[in-house]
């Protein structure tokens, strides 16, 4: 379980994230509607130890505490990031993104049937393996970028927007898959301005506005919350 | 014939100098000014052990490998991990990095003209032999054997090995390094090492058949650059060919035109790249 608490971010004096707490459980999805500039990134990027800010709070996952740890650290308690751009190695092979996902130790001895469950996932990175990845298109890089997440024996995914600038039809099968995901096991906290299709496999989520947490619920009862329609669900339409 | 053959006998050390330095720019991105003064430390303990001892400059390889890597290893942490460390941007540790390097250069060079002021000259294995129909002297084929044989296996380790596939990644973005579990810091530190020990075994095959001072670092220091550069950073494989490229047009010039302008071919052929391949001969821009 990961569990986030009071966290704040400030950028030398500007606080992007103020207070904010939340958690995520293994096997469900966890989503976090906010536009942008409202400090979704700022979270994430703290939680994996890849703040560019000053992080006050605490975070902890298996009663590990993350706060304060490199990125490296933090992938060994069991949690990997997908970050805003997908964070692959574009001029690296598919095959090698891949392997590259299992470098920690805590992915060596499962790095098989991690492979075999990525494939399964995504049957196209199969026989793409020895494709350069910058040369992929935009939701096979995506699928690379998750793939390599899941390589790593994450108990918990988590990921920046992932549905940036994906067709609707690719949308779909990118969270029909997250919802596959979740099925394994895995806890998934997912960062979103697409509040439809999010809302929609989601278990639960939280609203964040200007850095503070300003909602949170069951999705079903946010995706019915009248004011959520007006904010997320009216005027965007996917 | 003969200038082919000695030219690419030469590229090859060149080449395994260039990796050094590829190592060191491309993974820890510190653009190392005092690359060539500590492939002449190298070439120095060669000839050191080789007149002291009568030591073959084979077998001072292999001492020389694992003092180099910790000696560079000891620079990075004490002298250069600390510009990582406040640098905000690639860019003001790329400053910074040259700045530090060049004085580390001007330090090296003084304390080896205090050990030797003179030529480091020896003759090993000064015959000749016979090689496709020209001759060649036997040491500058054996460098040549040997550097290729320290750079296929580097290569081998980079491409094939987790360990080795860290470091590229490392190279390619340390923020997904970073993602996947690497020590960015860790990873960084020994890759410079490694460099620093790749470069100073170039050294030692250089100071069999070239004669080298305490000052002619910087020449191949500009070399080094010239190969990485017209290679593509981070392109070993373009090292390679730039390397033979370098060893061939400066052996061509010296050969056919005239020795003392073996520098100025180099200038050109560099300057040509930044023209017309900035991105280096096989580069498809930016990485
Ligand atoms: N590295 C940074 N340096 C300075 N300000 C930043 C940095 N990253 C984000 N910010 C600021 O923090 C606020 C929240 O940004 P971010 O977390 O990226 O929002 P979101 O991901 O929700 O769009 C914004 O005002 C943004 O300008
Ligand atoms: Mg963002």
């Amino acid at each position: 379980m990961l569990e986030v608490q009071d966290i704040s971010v400030s950028y030398g004096l500007h606080e992007a994230l103020h207070g904010v707490s939340i958690t995520v459980d293994r096997g469900e999805i966890v989503v976090i509607l906010g536009a942008n500039g409202a400090g979704k990134s700022s979270l994430l990027r703290a939680i994996a130890g890849m703040s560019d800010g000053k992080v006050r709070g605490a975070a902890s996952l298996n009663a590990q505490a993350l706060i304060g740890q490199k990125p490296d650290k933090v992938v060994e308690t069991g949690l990997a990031l997908v970050p805003e751009g997908r964070g692959i190695f574009g001029t690296l092979s598919v095959g090698e993104n891949l392997t590259l996902g299992a470098y920690p130790a805590r992915a060596r001895a499962a790095e098989k049937d991690n492979l075999a469950k990525v494939l399964e996932l995504f049957p196209k990175l199969k026989d793409r393996r020895a494709q350069i990845v910058r040369t992929m298109s935009g939701g096979e890089q995506q699928m690379v970028a998750i793939g390599r997440a899941i390589m790593s024996s994450p108990d918990i995914l988590l990921l920046d927007e992932p549905s940036l600038g994906l067709s609707p039809i690719l949308c779909q099968e990118l969270f029909r898959n997250l919802a596959k995901i979740r099925d394994t096991g895995m806890g998934v906290l997912l960062v979103e301005q697409n509040a439809r299709q999010s809302l929609a496999i989601a278990d639960r989520g939280y609203l964040i506005e200007n850095g503070h947490i300003t909602g949170a619920g069951s999705a079903r009862d946010l995706a019915n919350d009248p004011a959520v329609q007006k904010a997320y669900l009216g005027a965007t339409s996917y | 014939m003969d200038v082919v053959i000695s030219g690419l006998l030469l590229g090859g050390a060149y080449a395994l100098v260039a990796m050094g330095l590829n190592l060191q720019y491309g993974v820890a991105r510190i653009m190392n000014l005092a690359n060539g003064e500590i492939l002449i430390l190298g070439g120095l303990a060669a000839f050191w052990a080789f007149v002291s001892f009568g030591l073959s400059p084979l077998l001072t390889l292999v001492i020389v490998a694992p003092l180099a890597f910790i000696g560079s290893w000891a620079m990075y942490k004490l002298l250069l991990r600390p510009l990582v460390r406040r640098a905000k941007t690639r860019g003001q540790l790329e400053v910074d990095s040259i700045l530090a390097t060049f004085g580390i250069s001007f330090f090296l060079v003084g304390v080896m003209v205090s050990l030797r002021a003179e030529y480091f000259t020896y003759s090993f294995l000064a015959t000749p032999v016979h090689l496709l129909g020209t001759t060649v002297a036997a040491n500058r084929l054996v460098a040549a054997l040997i550097a290729a044989a320290i750079g296929g296996a580097l290569y081998l380790w980079l491409n094939r090995s987790r360990p080795g596939m860290a470091v590229r990644a490392v190279a390619v973005s340390p923020e997904a390094a970073g993602l996947v579990g690497i020590n960015v810091d860790r990873v960084s530190a020994f890759a410079f090492a490694l460099g620093g020990a790749v470069t100073a075994l170039g050294g030692c095959l250089i100071s069999t058949f070239v004669t080298l001072d305490a000052s002619s670092g910087v020449l191949f220091t500009m070399k080094a650059l010239i190969i990485v550069i017209m290679g593509g950073v981070g392109d070993i494989r373009g090292a390679i060919i730039a390397a033979l490229i370098l060893g061939l047009v400066e052996t061509a010039v010296a050969s056919i035109i005239d020795p003392g302008l073996t520098l100025v071919a180099a200038y050109a052929i560099f300057l040509a790249v930044l023209l017309f391949r900035p991105q280096g001969l096989f580069g498809q821009g930016n990485a």
